[in-house]
């Protein structure tokens, strides 16, 4: 290895690089588990991203708040998951065909909505401030790669820990988890599963705008159209092998982030080897460990069909 | 005397149309009427890029030629067949394919409509009469690029960021590495594509755009569409390693508009030569049967000047212009990514 490929502010990037892919993943990743826990493929995520990333950058542009932005991000997926609801959960439609459709019409919308606002600008936001952990952030090269992010950075990691807690501790969870794998029994037992599928799938709109928002005002500091790129379909894959455990969302989402920084490493250091190879490696990685360590959870028996009492 | 004329007439007249019916058949090229052409873009037309110079070179053809045009923006990067359909429902006599994403989809309706198709990056479809191929490269002013940054670069190593690897991309990466040795040739390159088709992914243009930043590049050349803003909003917000400020070239387009003060330059396309050739051809019967190109000497690929450049140093550039322009200057079209690989410096080598 070379001395340039270890050079303190190279690898600092490249790590701070994984964190930045990472985190809108792990967010949206987050959300998806939950709503795939009740039971709903939530293949409308991917648009749920795009609309929170236009909503937080165009609010943060427009106040000067990234916390007004990370609002207005969280309330943009959550008018979509509003629509999935309805038509998937009390409609009973098909979730994938909406899904679908939802993102479709975000990527339209969106895109409309930057040519009327910012594509005569290109408007960008100034480079962000951290929040420097005492003591951690000193630490050489992980400590300013790692401890000196955003706070929405510890918030999202935070919440891995608060979804733990809330699937093995609560009735949330189990209500949840009765929702995707025997809604019969949790509507027997008095829950309504539209009603626990339906705020499931807000939750998922909130963390998918939320991850959407982080992408646009601190991935890139702008918007620009379907800039997500297929994001919320990474993410759906992440929930889908982290199979109901919010660690394995963490570990699969910075394993992705960590692995594009990876490519650009091998890139920069002059690996000439093709770059489709190359490129493949983040998906490789995060699909090889996840199936090799996440292979005996299963995924609810109930997913991905509506519920109507007393059908089967 | 009458009859004999005749005769004549008619040995010379009736073989040479009998040649040129079977020429139009075996080309498959007629000429025909051009009333109405489409352009179809995947972003919106108002990028200071690609997008952009595409729209904008569609309807100065249309404003010149006297043809409307049907310009089909923020299309995306997926299928794009309804939207070639309903373009030549619409009458649309030339559909310009404005993406290399798009030139799988536009010769199939090209076949299934009889309409004109020109696409991008994919010679090997060219179809006389139907498909137009016009795979064009400002490599001749990525090289002045290259010898600019390598004159004004303080750390000695220039960034090299892409969104992709079109032929398009790969031979301004190259044309770029070669000005920049012929200035420098100790100078150190750092390559790095975001991603196999990462034309809109700002974040990653930014993520990658740091990480040159961080090995020591003071000057970056980016090629993206929505991508380059990513890389724009690296190099305002990311110092160089020596506490400097970082420079970017862009390519296509003019983005002095909306500059904070770290465009340097940029390798500007006129596609209006290659979209009015295309329209005479179609006219003539010959599209799909030649090759477009832009190039210094008509102008349709110039280097943009900004407050960073002296008058010395654009003199220089100048100069080497005029070298290119004369043949004294080669400057090849690279079209390969595993070439531009192999011309570029490793990290180790920059130490």
């Amino acid at each position: 290895m070379s001395q340039g490929l270890l050079s303190d502010a190279f690898l600092i990037s490249l790590i701070a690089g994984a964190v930045a892919a990472g985190i809108p993943l792990l967010l949206a990743g987050l959300g998806e588990q939950v709503s795939e826990k009740a039971g709903v493929l939530n293949i409308g995520i991917e648009g749920m991203m795009l609309f929170g990333a236009y909503a937080g950058f165009a609010t943060a542009f427009g106040t000067g708040s990234l916390w007004l932005g990370f609002l207005a991000g969280a309330a943009g997926g959550l008018v979509l998951a509003l629509l999935m609801a309805l038509f998937c959960v009390r409609l009973g439609l098909n979730q994938i065909v909406i899904g679908i459709a939802l993102t479709l019409g975000a990527d339209g919308i969106t895109a409309l909505l930057h040519h009327v606002q910012f594509s005569r600008t290109y408007p960008r936001l100034p480079r962000v401030e951290t929040l420097d952990i005492p003591g951690l952030s000193e630490i050489p090269i992980l400590g300013p790669s790692l401890f000196a992010r955003h706070p929405m950075v510890y918030v999202a990691l935070f919440s891995v820990l608060v979804l733990t807690w809330l699937f093995r501790k609560t009735h949330v969870g189990l209500n949840l988890q009765a929702a995707g794998d025997k809604p019969d029994a949790l509507d027997a037992a008095g829950i309504s599963v539209v009603s626990t599928r339906t705020w499931s799938v807000l939750f998922t709109g909130v963390m998918a705008g939320l991850g959407g928002a982080y992408m646009a005002m601190i991935g890139a500091g702008i918007f620009v159209p379907f800039m997500t790129g297929g994001a919320g379909f990474i993410a759906i894959v992440l929930a889908m092998l982290a199979r109901g455990r919010p660690l394995w969302v963490l570990i699969g989402a910075f394993l992705f982030g960590a692995s594009l920084s990876l490519t650009t490493a091998l890139q920069v250091g002059g690996v000439n080897v093709p770059t489709d190879v190359v490129q493949m490696l983040p998906f490789l990685m995060v699909m090889i460990v996840l199936v090799l360590f996440a292979r005996r959870a299963s995924l609810p028996a109930a997913l991905g069909l509506p519920y109507v009492r007393g059908q089967r | 005397m009458a009859g004999m004329l005749k005769r004549t007439i008619l040995a010379t007249l009736v073989p040479a149309l009998a040649a040129l019916g079977l020429a139009a058949i075996v080309t498959g090229a007629q000429a025909q009427e051009i009333d109405k052409i489409a352009v179809l873009v995947p972003e919106q037309g108002t990028d200071y890029g690609w997008n952009q110079q595409g729209v904008d070179a569609a309807r100065a053809v249309g404003a010149a030629m006297g043809v409307e045009v049907l310009a089909a923006e923020g299309l995306g990067y997926g299928d794009v067949r309804p939207t070639l359909r309903e373009l030549a429902a619409e009458g649309a006599d030339l559909m310009i394919a404005h993406a290399s994403g798009y030139n799988t989809a536009a010769p199939e309706i090209a076949a299934e409509t009889g309409v004109a198709v020109a696409i991008v990056d994919n010679p090997g479809a060219a179809a006389p009469g139907l498909v137009g191929d016009y795979t064009v490269s400002g490599h001749q002013g990525a090289y002045l690029a290259g010898m600019l940054a390598a004159q004004l670069s303080r750390t000695g190593t220039l960034g090299i960021v892409v969104s992709g690897e079109p032929p398009s991309w790969n031979s301004q990466s190259a044309g770029f590495a070669m000005g920049a040795r012929s200035v420098n040739a100790d100078v150190k390159l750092l390559y790095a594509v975001i991603g196999p088709a990462a034309y809109a992914d700002a974040a990653g243009g930014k993520r990658v755009t740091e990480s040159v930043i961080a090995a020591g590049a003071d000057i970056v050349f980016g090629q993206g569409d929505g991508s380059t803003f990513g890389m724009l909003q690296a190099v305002e917000t990311v110092p160089a390693t020596d506490g400097g400020k970082v420079l970017f070239i862009d390519v296509i387009g003019d983005k002095s508009e909306i500059d904070k003060g770290h465009l340097l330059s940029s390798v500007v396309w006129n596609l209006v030569p290659v979209y009015g050739a295309m329209v005479e051809d179609l006219k003539g019967g010959t599209f799909g049967t030649v090759n477009y190109a832009i190039q210094l000497a008509d102008d349709s690929v110039q280097l943009l000047r900004t407050a960073h450049i002296s008058d010395e140093v654009w003199a220089g550039l100048m100069d080497a212009r005029a070298g290119i322009v004369a043949g004294e200057i080669e400057v090849p079209a690279i079209w390969e990514a595993t070439d531009v690989r192999a011309m570029m410096s490793s990290v180790e080598a920059a130490e």
